[in-house]
């Protein structure tokens, strides 16, 4: 699903619960509802129109239902993504493990897509420190591993979402930047090597 | 897609058993006034009808060869004279003897006995506020868990628990058992039970001791009843005599009409069995059998909408036992705003749905923009406010059914997510078509104005296109410059019914037949609180019933209480339910009608919508 009416598909993945509406939410309406939360069913969509530097990005994000009865269909929000949170809930490790799951899925199908690791609620640490299900560092390795960034949000207070965010916009500005400079100007070696040579000795 | 479109019965056939109460023929327009006739009644489509034509909820639960069959000789002997002018109408109200008068009574001691068992907490705070931060669990063992009005479980054929109203699922693995044996019983002897009443004199313990003592019972049971129908009593357990060789299995139990309050209060166990699923009723209401079984098998529809048969089937066939749980999370808050809203939404006793008041120019102009902003993939676009319709255009030969636009209006009122963006997601629409998705676009015209727009497309990779559609509706909604008088609409969505102008009418419910709309006017005083609406609701679905009857069905029914009379006339064209004050008679009732349906043909271009449009 790609439209021309957004510049990068961004979508959101992660266990039921770990507060991906939430987020974009936050992202997208500036505000925190708390609850009673309601289940996404399928996926919203919403555009959010980002600058970065003199550019202006519109991020197109898919936040994608956690339950399981739409895992068979996830890729078709996640096909063609440029960027993937993968958001878990950093009070509950299992939700970790589920981020996994998703990151394994990307790196499979979609070799093209920045991966975000986003531990969500960071605010229920603020009031506990016992609270961590998830080490920090742990995921911090992981996330070297994976090359992927790593952000600790808390949509509730607002904490490092809009970040989180500008990071995706700027990613797919520098990294669209950097595609357009490899295709365009790119020195072809195997082919342009003689005409190179040629134009250089005439000059 | 392989779309069965007109598949008004198909694999979801029950027995024989079932047989509709309501022998309609489709060819009786030559009923002697063309007026009354089916299609021309106040609220027929003039161009066709918007709907697979359904003749009510029968359409659920009627076999595919069983209907003619059942009915019984006198109805058809009966049927050429079926009155259908308002002279011979008020000439058989006039005959008809008032022997319901009795039922009242009993009628009033369960409302007050259900006022009195009103320890049940209001149906919001039993609400799951969230199934995220794990649904708010009801003790299983308090008494308020047990004075619910109706209990609902789901369960796969392994006796796994997949669903249930209240309390989780997990602390009733021993009911689940028990019920499981009582469907292991009930398939023994070929589905000749399908229901079970029982008395109360067993308090508030009475579902658990009619688990038990049936637990007991079976055995010999087995042996000794083939086709009966079991009765629990108080202190025991007894057999009812099996029922005369012609009478269906499944079928509205005479129950004492004049009985002691404990007596009348009794529960009805309700099974139906959709395999891979079956799907249990506890009930206390007033709701006959096949009621309850039509609301069982919405139960079932609605998670068939989230699976399709195919998907459910196929899980089944793999492992056994397996956990539907699993893939339900998240939708039990669907499952219970269903629950919930069957026994608000007369919609659903209907099998009919319900179109917002509107002017006939502006809905003209919303269904021309609707269709103008057309996609190759899309299939129906609704526009719906609350739990009514505004527009409704669909792709030329293809039919959607009312139980698919309920089941699409309960998703939609269940949830508030859609609100937030545009959502796309999967959609079976299982009357449709129960082997596969839909994609739906689902979205808010704007933030604050209670207009949802719905269209259903066939290809799941086109959000954009479709997205693109509401774009573009908007658009010309806008240059119609309709809009304005939209939000006025909105403002009224229920009209009074004062408007109709006869003193003693408090409400009526008016359906047509042939277009599968009904309308009905707000529920105003005396019926303020929410026991009393239910109770109206339950008044109405209990002359629902009784019209019906597979055995006994009734065209004309004059129902005297001590706080309402009220009024029931079926026909082939229509059916209408009014309610009146108690003090009105029956002379006056009979004029009532006549006003009544003079005033409906007068604004039906408002109430209904009459010329439904194609893409």
């Amino acid at each position: 699903m790609s439209g021309r009416r957004v510049d990068a598909k961004v979508v959101l993945l992660g266990q039921e619960g770990v507060g991906k509406s939430s987020l974009v939410e936050r992202c997208a309406h500036r505000r925190f509802r708390p609850g009673p939360y309601q289940n996404t069913i399928g996926a919203a969509f919403v555009a959010k129109v980002m600058s970065v530097g003199d550019q202006t990005v519109t991020l197109g994000i898919w936040d994608t239902a956690g339950s399981e009865r739409y895992e068979a269909m996830s890729r078709i929000y996640y096909r063609g993504a440029r960027a993937a949170v993968v958001c878990y809930d950093l009070t509950d490790s299992s939700s970790f493990q589920r981020a996994k799951f998703w990151v394994n899925e990307l790196q499979n199908c979609e070799e093209g897509c920045r991966i975000y690791l986003c531990g969500t609620k960071s605010d229920l640490l603020e009031e506990d420190r016992r609270k961590r299900g998830v080490d920090f560092h742990d995921v911090q390795d992981y996330a070297d591993e994976i090359k992927a960034e790593l952000f600790e949000t808390s949509s509730k207070t607002g904490q490092s979402v809009d970040e989180l965010f500008q990071k995706v916009a700027e990613d797919y500005v520098h990294f669209t930047a950097f595609q357009v400079m490899t295709e365009e100007k790119g020195v072809d070696l195997g082919q342009r090597s003689g005409a190179y040579f040629y134009s250089c000795c005439h000059h | 897609m392989a779309a069965d479109v007109h598949k008004k019965k198909g694999w979801e056939v029950p027995n024989g058993s079932l047989a509709p109460g309501d022998g309609q023929h489709a060819e009786r327009s030559e009923s002697p006034t063309p007026g009354l006739a089916q299609g021309t009644e106040p609220g027929a489509g003039q161009e066709g009808a918007m709907f697979v034509h359904t003749r009510s909820y029968e359409d659920l639960t009627s076999p595919e060869d069983g209907a003619a069959a059942a009915r019984s000789p006198e109805e058809r002997r009966g049927e050429p004279a079926e009155p259908t002018s308002m002279e011979q109408i008020s000439k058989d109200f006039s005959e008809l003897s008032t022997q319901l008068t009795g039922m009242a009574l009993d009628l009033e001691e369960e409302m007050r006995q259900s006022k009195e068992g009103k320890l049940e907490p209001s149906p919001q705070t039993t609400h799951r506020d969230s199934v995220l931060s794990g649904k708010e669990e009801e003790d299983v063992t308090m008494d308020a868990w047990r004075m619910h009005r109706k209990h609902v479980f789901v369960l796969s054929e392994a006796g796994k628990p997949v669903y249930s109203r209240y309390g989780s699922e997990e602390a009733l693995s021993s009911t689940m058992g028990v019920m499981m044996a009582l469907v292991s019983f009930l398939e023994a002897e070929k589905n000749a039970i399908r229901s079970i009443h029982a008395g109360t004199a067993l308090g508030g313990n009475g579902m658990w001791g009619l688990m038990a003592c049936l637990a007991v019972l079976l055995p010999w049971a087995t042996l000794a009843v083939p086709r009966g129908r079991l009765v629990a009593g108080g202190r025991g357990c007894s057999l009812a005599p099996p029922c005369s060789p012609g009478e269906p299995g499944l079928q509205v139990c005479p129950r004492p009409s004049r009985g002691t309050p404990s007596q009348a209060d009794g529960y009805k166990v309700v099974f139906v069995r959709r395999s891979p699923l079956v799907l249990v009723a506890v009930a206390r209401t007033r709701q006959s059998e096949q009621e309850i079984a039509h609301e069982l098998l919405y139960i079932y529809y609605q998670i068939l909408s989230l699976l399709t048969w195919t998907q459910l089937n196929h899980i089944f066939q793999q492992k056994q036992n397996y956990d539907l749980r699993r893939l339900l999370a998240g939708s039990e808050r669907i499952t219970d705003n269903l629950l919930d809203l069957m026994a608000h939404d007369p919609s659903f006793l209907m099998g009919a749905v319900r179109c917002l008041p509107l002017a006939a120019s502006v809905r003209d102009a919303v269904s021309t923009s609707l269709q103008q902003a057309k996609a190759k993939s899309l299939v129906f676009s609704i526009l719906l406010s609350g739990n009514q319709l505004v527009s409704l255009v669909r792709k030329k030969d293809q039919f959607l059914h009312p139980i698919d636009l309920h089941l699409l209006f309960n998703l939609i009122s269940s949830s508030s997510s859609f609100r937030e963006g545009e959502a796309w997601t999967p959609i079976c629409l299982p009357k449709f078509n129960s082997s596969g998705f839909f994609h739906a676009h689902i979205s808010y015209l704007e933030q604050e104005m209670d207009l949802c727009l719905l269209l259903v497309s066939t290809d799941r990779e086109d959000f954009f296109t479709v997205s693109d559609c509401k774009r573009r509706f908007q658009e010309r909604l806008r240059r119609r410059g309709v809009h304005h008088a939209l939000q006025e609409a909105l403002r009224t969505p229920f009209y009074s019914v004062a408007q109709v102008g006869i003193p003693d009418l408090r409400h009526f419910i008016y359906k047509s037949k042939s277009s599968g709309l009904f309308t009905s006017p707000e529920i105003e005083a005396p019926y303020v609180r929410e026991e009393e609406k239910e109770r109206l609701l339950g008044l109405y679905q209990y002359l629902h019933s009784r019209a019906h009857n597979s055995s006994r069905p009734l065209k004309n029914i004059y129902f005297t209480g001590p706080r309402e009379n009220l009024l029931a006339w079926v026909t082939s064209a229509f059916e209408l339910y009014i309610c009146y004050s108690p003090l009105g008679t029956k002379a006056g009732a009979i004029s009532a009608v006549n006003k009544l349906m003079k005033w409906i043909r007068k604004e039906e271009d408002r109430l209904f919508i009459l010329t439904p449009q194609t893409y």
